[in-house]
């Protein structure tokens, strides 16, 4: 009888569980590669079921790389997902070519016409004539700082290139180390790269993107010539930490240039936002040259077929809409860009009071604006040169990212 | 004799015993009995077509065409991939690291496996240094990785005990540096290996008879005598057994130099698996990738090969 029971409870408990844990009718899937992210966009999902009835459910698939594959591939069937996450750049626009993704123009002329969105942030999703994505997350590549370390040093948020400059200085007297950089998991390498293109070259920083500049032009030259010479000057902390952000967090680096959506992980490694550490936009080497700021804006897309589906587009709207946007806010500290959302936290809305005080201009990241096929051996150079930062590096990791990219060009 | 006072044929005999019938029985009985170990052969014979053969079969067509991006299997580009492998600047660099791999994961594992088997013979509390040894094999390789990045790290246990050794700072990056990542990564893979290989030794040491050793001993021979000239000739198919299985992990070991050589800026030089990895799926060069799998599968089944004639001839001679 015991065991009649015990089979009766467990069978009902897993009818129970199936039955809590299976999609209705009206669920809708997101497909990511985001695992870190799979509770917060949950959070959301759950915010969408009950605002919307259509609750979203998350579905996470492994690495990056495997992802891909299973995009490409289900693109290649034509049997796709409705909903899922991608990048921008190159690799967006190869999907958009496609033709499998939807055309969301009457999506985004909502959106702006409510006043969430700048029509600034619709460019980021834009192919030829059209618009494919709506923001995941919009991050600002801002540089956090130590404010204890600034006050020991004298010294306040840098306005212009000579400030950024006698504050490192400063900082470096002041027996701290001034800029906070590493290789880790091998893909970083690319980041204070591209920011001293886009402060000292802004052009051609660009050119880079479309192959209309070389990596051994004399605008990467000289962008290298400043990063070699500020290892030598030791502003930088040792490129092989593999704990970045809790390295900032303990006061091995003042400046750290990285997404904000690493605010959250300053903050999980003690460090308090505003009150111990804040942000502020690197500025240009040339002051006449306008205030800009590299964004990285993981787009959502649908699937062509999806636009006939109301469900899934009014969980679309639904994330990117206020409320969407305050409960992935406050999901996963990160912002989506929507004007009339509550801030992440105050680091982010002080960096938002900064770009619409300056009409800071928006770049793309390094990393989606290249093509996918250089990205991964180029940002291996990257590494290389931080690890051996002379010149002589420089010129090799140069010639050797220059050929990968003349190569790609050349056969496109 | 027959009525004429002949012998009979063979014929007439088999005839008379009626041998054509008896070879159709015996056939009619071969057909069943084949059928029937058809039937039991069939399950793992769908299994190994479907989830082996024919992947491979399609890796290998998959390797002379063009694929393109979201659209799939492009045209067929006969042997550009190959031809592409030549001209590639990182596929020189990772087959010469897979060789020291290959010959690393042998003569390592082998060499330290062999020792302990033979040392950890007998002495006191065998058992408990054999599991010790043992231990680390049972852990998942990634999660061997992320231990031993951290003992490599530059403020890692290695520095610390280097540092203490030599009374100074020692800030070497083992895995970030061209000249010490792989021998760093290949000293965490025989840890790890090493525990499997030694009892595999020492399965095969207690297999050998005791009476040639204590006829030697007996004649005068001493230990190392004793061990060159009769262990170490009995325990050589045990030897070519492990050697084999060495081979073919040395050339398909991934999760270690995927884990430990993440920061290394020449990760997917590291060996030819990590390089058909970054091909496949970072870049999404899927033929590419093919054509890297069909030479890592040239390459492991020739070397394989000759040792499984190596083996052969060792049986024989053991008989």
């Amino acid at each position: 009888m015991k065991l009649k029971s015990l089979i009766t409870a467990t069978v009902t408990a897993c009818l129970v569980t199936a039955g809590s844990l299976s999609a209705s009718a009206d669920d809708v899937e997101l497909v990511h590669d985001k695992g870190f992210w799979s509770e917060a966009l949950q959070k959301v999902g759950d915010s969408a079921g009950e605002k919307t009835g259509n609750k979203i459910i998350e579905s996470a698939y492994s690495a990056p790389e495997q992802y891909k594959a299973f995009i490409q591939s289900s693109v290649a069937s034509g049997d796709m997902p409705d909903m899922f996450t991608w990048w921008t750049g190159g690799i967006f626009a190869e999907l958009v070519e496609t033709g499998a993704i939807a055309e969301l123009d009457g999506i985004w002329e909502e959106l702006i016409a409510s006043g969430d969105f700048d029509p600034s942030v619709r460019d980021f999703y834009k192919v030829g004539d059209h618009i494919y994505g709506v923001p995941l997350h919009l991050s600002r590549w801002i540089a956090l700082y130590n404010k204890k370390q600034f006050e020991e040093a004298g010294i306040s948020e840098p306005k212009t290139w000579d400030e950024l400059m006698a504050a490192a200085d400063k900082l470096k007297a002041a027996g701290f180390t001034p800029f906070h950089a590493t290789t880790q998991d091998g893909w970083r390498g690319f980041i204070w790269f591209q920011e001293i293109m886009l402060r000292t070259d802004p052009e051609a920083y660009k050119g880079l993107h479309d192959g209309t500049v070389a990596y051994d032009s004399d605008a990467v030259r000289n962008a290298f010539k400043i990063w070699s010479d500020w290892y030598a000057k030791g502003y930088f902390s040792d490129p092989r930490s593999n704990e970045e952000a809790a390295d900032f967090a303990r006061g091995k680096g003042a400046i750290y240039l990285i997404g904000d959506w690493a605010i959250g992980l300053v903050e999980a490694a003690g460090m308090k936002a505003d009150e111990e550490f804040g942000a502020f936009i690197m500025p240009n080497q040339d002051p006449a040259l306008p205030s800009s700021v590299i964004i990285e804006g993981g787009p959502i897309v649908l699937s062509k077929a999806a636009l006939d589906k109301p469900d899934v587009v009014n969980a679309l709207k639904y994330f990117v809409s206020v409320d969407g946007a305050n409960a992935w806010a406050a999901a996963s500290g990160n912002a989506l860009g929507n004007k009339n959302a509550t801030p992440p936290n105050s680091v982010v809305a002080k960096v938002n009071a900064d770009v619409d005080a300056n009409g800071t201009l928006a770049f793309d990241r390094w990393w989606e604006a290249v093509p996918a096929d250089i990205q991964g051996e180029a940002v291996a150079e990257f590494n290389r040169f931080m690890l051996d930062p002379t010149m002589e590096t420089a010129e090799s990791v140069m010639s050797n990212i220059q050929a990968l990219n003349a190569e790609y060009w050349a056969n496109r | 004799m027959t009525s004429n006072g002949q012998n009979p044929s063979d014929q007439e005999i088999l005839d008379r015993i009626g041998w054509s019938q008896i070879r159709a029985n015996e056939r009619k009985l071969q057909r069943k009995n084949f059928w029937v170990a058809f039937a039991f052969m069939l399950p793992a014979i769908l299994l190994v077509s479907s989830l082996l053969l024919a992947p491979v079969a399609f890796n290998v067509y998959l390797s002379f065409t063009k694929w393109a991006k979201f659209k799939g299997i492009d045209q067929f580009a006969g042997i550009a991939n190959y031809v592409r492998l030549g001209t590639n600047p990182f596929f020189a660099d990772a087959l010469y690291n897979t060789s020291i791999w290959v010959v690393a994961s042998i003569v390592f594992p082998l060499a330290i496996g062999l020792a302990l088997a033979v040392f950890l013979r007998g002495v006191p509390f065998e058992n408990l240094f054999k599991n010790i040894i043992f231990i680390p094999r049972i852990l998942a390789p990634t999660a061997v990785g992320v231990l031993w990045f951290y003992v490599y790290a530059p403020d890692g246990v290695v520095n610390r005990f280097l540092g203490f050794v030599t009374g100074g700072d020692v800030d070497i990056g083992w895995l970030y540096q061209e000249n010490t990542v792989t021998p760093a990564i290949i000293a965490t893979f025989v840890w790890q290996s090493v525990g499997l290989v030694m009892v595999l030794i020492l399965l095969g040491l207690s297999a050998i008879p005791r009476d040639p050793i204590e006829a030697a001993r007996i004649d005068g021979a001493s230990s190392g005598q004793v061990f060159r000239h009769i262990v170490l000739p009995l325990l050589l198919p045990t030897l070519l057994v492990v050697t084999i299985l060495s081979v073919l992990a040395g050339f398909t070991v991934f999760d270690l130099l995927w884990v430990m050589g993440a920061s290394y800026p020449g990760q997917r030089t590291l060996s030819l698996a990590v390089f058909m990895y970054f091909e496949a799926f970072q870049k999404g060069s899927w033929a590419f990738g093919s054509a890297i799998a069909v030479i890592i599968g040239i390459v492991v089944f020739s070397v394989t090969w000759i040792q499984a004639v190596l083996q052969h001839r060792v049986d024989r001679m053991m008989r």
